[in-house]
């Protein structure tokens, strides 16, 4: 039976050989957008479907929020619909561009977004930003005015712009990034101060170190993030989105910095989520054997931050500061941003009324005050626009007292302070694998037990590169 | 014995299953087999309009990677150590389970029990198992040792790295072995004891009025009549083993490795999977037509020798 | 006399002290079979004990880096949450629906198929075998791509076809029927033939009674299925009329920032399994029959 089944694989794969040499027919497409000169109609129904990551909470804030926006458009539906998380949402937009089903309107991280483009799927956004079109009988124009523009906080405004085309391709909904959380009582009982700069950190870490030998005085939770932040903050090269993208971050500077941490590591100075072996946020709030008196992670998850509420009394176990994160160079502070944006994309059969109504969707959404204050207080993001703290609410709630909630707020505070310093970097196709790459080769250089510490760093380095450029 | 009615009879009864084949198996593969020939295929990069030319790049893309070598020999090793070890202790539960009155339904049933349940949860368990948490290689201290290391230190042992850093491929191997191996318990158990419950009573009867030792009893008398069971759960086995993935991830993450040395474990149908989230089609279907025919013939292989032992 | 008496005795003395030893021997066997039963199954039940600690601990406990064997704080809540939350009864309805008329339908086809293997004779038959035993050497992930756009030019999105059509076939299923109608004599179709009774009278009232055993486990592996689905339902029909148990429980369990509530989920995943356990211990019997008729004869 089985010499049958090689016979009936032999032909197959013959049969095919002549069947692909047909090969497939080009498809022309372009992507920029061009609003139609009759605008948008707002009398003509329209659906448009909407993808997102958001939990059941965030979705009762969305569903109100469109409710607000069907009373300016009624005859624009909008459906949405969760993906799962951040991986899911990735992989499932992929296949449905292959079958002609993507949404009107997405949440993304650049680098979806640098996948969808291969396909020619994303709208840019530019025309439409730019029309001074009148919508229907309103004085309301389609694009954005300046004020609105004005409005935005710029770095997050700009992270549309990183695919290397100076196009514009993704507007921000609402963005989280890396704070430094520290014990502040611990701080404050050793007189300790909070660190501005990697080396008053390292400074920091050895006094703790003497005052608690066993304790890890930092914990980093994304190992990825550290090492594109440092490029970013030294100014060195890690990746360009020119050209269809480079892997640039093969460089003595790189390599230089990495060889100081790794000596940082072997001192015991910090530990990392993935050296740890747990999230260090449980390091950082159980206050068992082992102590982390500072911890480096996503503004977002500043509810596991929190100390442990089970002292007898009910008062917390200790006080958390929150700080943004050490800096290379004060003159050119860099602190990562992270959170969704969303993107406008269409197929052969998306109307141009369609993207029009997802444009007008994702400009209301964005420019917002209520929604943006809303929405940031039930997730812990940080708002895109300057104008939203006229919400007195939001305002409230940012200066709220203790609990649990004041940390997400004081984060969130830290975040709207920071506001000057973010970036992300290049998006490409391929801008992923350098991101997984960089945080696997500085876990690589970290740890490993060797007695030629260059030849480890450069091969890790090698490797990674070979890695991105397979 | 071949008339013609009963020929169109037999393809009315099949047409339904040939026709969902055809749609759903057969075009599918076809699919795949355009995609590995067209150089540097990548569906979204079809759909933005890119065109691709006829050859045999993409099989010489995945031979040429330095760490597809490695994938094999991650995919080869475990299939060769997971099968016997899993068939032998199936074997020796079946054997125990059958000859036992009291309990043998509930342990039967206990042993069935993974089979029937959702796969997420138990990666994760077996994962807290292994992982040592705040282990500092250096000074070899750790906060928690898990619950392994824990049992080998109460023998005077000394705690193992098994899937943190510094742990060694030896280690990571050890543990994959010991969850796969779990895995793929209930399924063989299940099988071999069907086949034992059957059987006939008459070969054991003769065999304890010779007074057989029973360790005879076993290999002469029960193994050679459970050939045929054990022969489908080794050739399943091996298919089952080269197809490994998911359990890598269950317990490393997507990472595929331990933290300090990602991709270390990475196995054939990861390295498929990684190219297709990079829109690497052409790509993945080589590497998938390279790991089918790897496939193919270890079954070969496997039925021939397979056929000189069985007892049918 | 007396010669033929001591013998007598002598071999009684030998007789019982080899069945004292025999009866040592056996019972020493006995606690080592059970011993090893019993650590084996302790081995294998672990897991699940964790599955259900873990269901009932807070959400900062779980996290925790050094995990607790008993929970602190015991969260009967987590279950009232995941009832509550994820609309279990719609998901259940819908993965009950898509579980049944799948199974339905596959048993159908497969018996017919199954049959038209073990019983019929027609040219290629082999051939066609082999070549369908072949296509289980492939990984499946390959094949999604292509069916998604398949179903989609179909105009299956979002309906329960197609969920329930791709998955009909499955040549594992046949190659398991097909085992145990080769096992059902020959004679028995040959005597029904001169009879005159026709092809599915037979299948009815012979095949299928002798094969019942098979057909309720592809039955439960097939509801397994619908239970256990997840990727490919989430492409093709992820909205709230037709979500499945696992889709609608991993929507319904991350949080704000896309994190999963794990101890909720956990919970979740205790309630959706129950009814599989339950199935399970009812029909235990013939699920075990089922599989291990099947297998002989590769």
């Amino acid at each position: 039976m089985f010499k049958k089944i090689i016979a009936i694989v032999l032909t197959v794969v013959m049969a095919l050989g002549m069947f692909a040499l047909t090969g497939c027919g080009s498809k022309s497409a372009n992507n920029a957008f061009v609003v139609p000169s009759e605008g948008f109609n707002p009398n003509e129904t329209v659906d448009i479907t909407f993808t997102h990551t958001m939990g059941a909470k965030l979705q009762e804030v969305l569903n109100t929020y469109i409710e607000e926006f069907n009373k300016i458009y009624p005859n624009i539906n909008i459906t949405h619909q969760s993906a799962g998380g951040w991986s899911d949402i990735n992989g499932q937009i992929n296949t449905e561009i292959a079958g002609g089903t993507q949404p009107n309107v997405a949440y993304c991280y650049p680098d979806h977004v640098a996948m969808y483009n291969i396909a020619k799927s994303v709208v840019t956004l530019d025309n439409l930003i730019a029309s001074d079109i009148k919508i229907g009988d309103s004085e309301e124009i389609i694009g954005l005015t300046d004020a609105q523009k004005e409005d935005f906080i710029e770095s997050y405004y700009n992270e549309g712009l990183v695919y290397g085309d100076d196009q514009m391709y993704t507007m921000p909904l609402n963005k989280s990034t890396e704070v430094l959380y520290y014990n502040k009582t611990f701080f404050d009982e050793n007189n300790l101060t909070v660190p501005t700069t990697w080396d008053e950190l390292w400074d920091v870490c050895e006094k703790i170190k003497a005052i608690d030998p066993d304790c890890y005085p930092l914990g980093y939770d994304a190992e990825d993030n550290w090492f594109i932040t440092l490029c970013e903050q030294m100014e060195t090269d890690f990746t360009s989105a020119e050209n269809g993208g480079q892997y640039l971050f093969n460089n003595d500077e790189n390599k230089a910095f990495v060889k100081e941490l790794r000596e940082m590591y072997q001192k015991g100075y910090f530990t990392t989520q993935e050296l740890y072996g747990s999230y260090t946020s449980n390091l950082f709030v159980e206050q068992t054997d082992t102590n982390c008196y500072m911890c480096v992670g996503s503004s977002g998850g500043a509810s596991y931050q929190m100390s442990n509420n089970d002292t007898a009394d009910g008062s917390f176990a200790f006080e958390v500061g929150v700080a943004s994160i050490p800096q290379y160079n004060q003159e050119n502070r860099k602190v990562i941003s992270q959170g969704p944006s969303l993107c406008i994309l269409k197929g052969a059969n998306t109307t141009d009324q369609q993207v029009l109504a997802s444009w007008l969707f994702v400009k209301f959404l964005c420019t917002n005050i209520d929604f943006q204050a809303e929405f940031s207080m039930a997730s812990g993001y940080m708002p895109v626009i300057k104008s939203v703290t006229e919400n007195e609410n939001y305002a409230a709630w940012l200066a709220k007292g203790n609990g649990k909630e004041y940390l997400v707020a004081k984060c969130v505070q830290v975040g709207i302070d920071g506001r000057d310093d973010y970036f992300v970097s290049p998006a490409f196709n391929g801008s992923s694998k350098a991101r997984e790459q960089a945080g696997a080769l500085l876990l690589k250089c970290l740890s490993t037990e060797t007695t030629d510490v260059d030849k480890l760093i450069d091969d890790a380095f090698q490797e990674a590169l070979d890695e991105c450029e397979y | 014995m071949v008339d013609s009615k009963h020929q169109w009879k037999a393809w009315l009864y099949l047409s339904p299953a040939i026709i969902l084949l055809l749609v759903f198996t057969v075009w599918p593969i076809f699919n795949t087999l355009r995609m590995a020939f067209l150089n540097g295929y990548g569906n979204m990069a079809a759909m933005g309009g890119a065109t691709f030319q006829f050859g045999i790049e993409n099989f010489l893309k995945v031979i040429e990677y330095d760490k597809f070598l490695d994938c094999l020999k991650t995919t080869a090793i475990l299939c060769v150590a997971t099968v016997p070890i899993s068939t032998t202790l199936a074997l020796l539960i079946a054997v125990a389970l059958n000859s036992i009155k009291p309990l043998q339904k509930t342990l039967q049933t206990i042993f069935f029990l993974p089979y029937v349940t959702n796969s997420i949860a138990i990666g994760m368990v077996f994962a807290t198992m292994f992982n040592i948490v705040g282990y500092n290689p250096v000074e070899k201290v750790a906060d928690t040792w898990g619950i392994i290391n824990n049992v080998i230190q109460f023998f005077g042992g000394e705690g193992i790295s098994w899937i943190n850093q510094g742990s060694t491929y030896t280690a990571n191997i050890a543990v994959m072995i010991v969850y796969i191996v779990w895995n793929a318990l209930p399924f063989k158990i299940l099988i071999l004891l069907g086949g034992l419950q059957s059987i006939n009573k008459q070969y054991y009867d003769a065999a304890k009025v010779d007074g057989t030792p029973k360790a005879r009893v076993l290999t002469r008398i029960t193994i050679p009549l459970l050939s045929p069971m054990l022969a489908y759960v080794i050739i399943t086995g091996f298919i089952g083993g080269f197809k490994e993935y998911s359990s890598i991830v269950g317990i490393f993450g997507e990472k595929m490795g331990p933290p300090d040395d990602a991709g270390r474990l990475n196995t054939m149908v990861g390295f498929v999977y990684d190219a297709l989230e990079k829109d690497r089609q052409g790509l993945a279907s080589a590497g998938a037509l390279i790991l089918f025919v790897i496939i193919l013939v270890v079954t070969l292989f496997n039925n021939k020798v397979i056929k000189k032992h069985v007892h049918y | 006399m007396s010669n033929t008496k001591t013998m007598n005795v002598m071999q009684e003395r030998d007789v019982r002290t080899r069945t004292i030893g025999q009866k040592i021997f056996k019972v020493l066997g006995k606690t080592g079979t059970y011993i090893f039963l019993l650590v084996m199954a302790l081995i294998i039940l672990f897991p699940f004990y964790w599955m259900i600690i873990s269901s009932l601990k807070t959400l900062a406990e779980y996290r925790q880096a050094v995990p607790t064997f008993w929970p602190r704080q015991i969260m009967w809540g987590n279950y009232a949450e995941a009832f509550t939350k994820a609309n279990l009864g719609d998901l259940f309805m819908n993965t009950l629906y898509v579980g049944l008329v799948s199974t339905v339908l596959s048993l159908v086809i497969t018996v017919l198929s199954a049959f038209a293997f073990a019983r019929l004779e027609f040219k290629g038959k082999e051939t066609l075998f082999g070549a369908l035993l072949a296509t289980m050497m492939i990984p499946g992930e390959l094949f999604t791509i292509t069916n998604y756009i398949t179903v989609n030019n179909l105009g299956w999105m979002h309906t329960f076809t197609a969920l329930i059509v791709p998955f009909l076939v499955s040549v594992f299923y046949i190659y398991l029927l097909r085992q145990n109608f080769m096992q059902i004599p020959n004679e028995l179709y040959l005597a029904a033939k001169v009879d005159g009774t026709s092809d599915i009278k037979y299948l009815w009232k012979v095949m299928i009674p002798l094969a019942l055993p098979t057909l309720i486990s592809i039955t439960i592996l097939k509801m397994m299925g619908a239970w256990n689905s997840y990727i490919w339902p989430k492409l093709v029909a992820n909205d709230a009329a037709h979500q499945m148990i696992t889709n609608g429980l991993r929507n319904a369990f991350t949080d704000t920032t896309g994190q999963a509530n794990y101890p909720v989920q956990m919970a979740a995943v205790a309630i959706v399994s129950a009814p599989l356990f339950l199935v399970f211990l009812c029909l235990r019997k013939y699920i075990m029959q089922g599989v291990s008729r099947s297998g002989i004869k590769g």
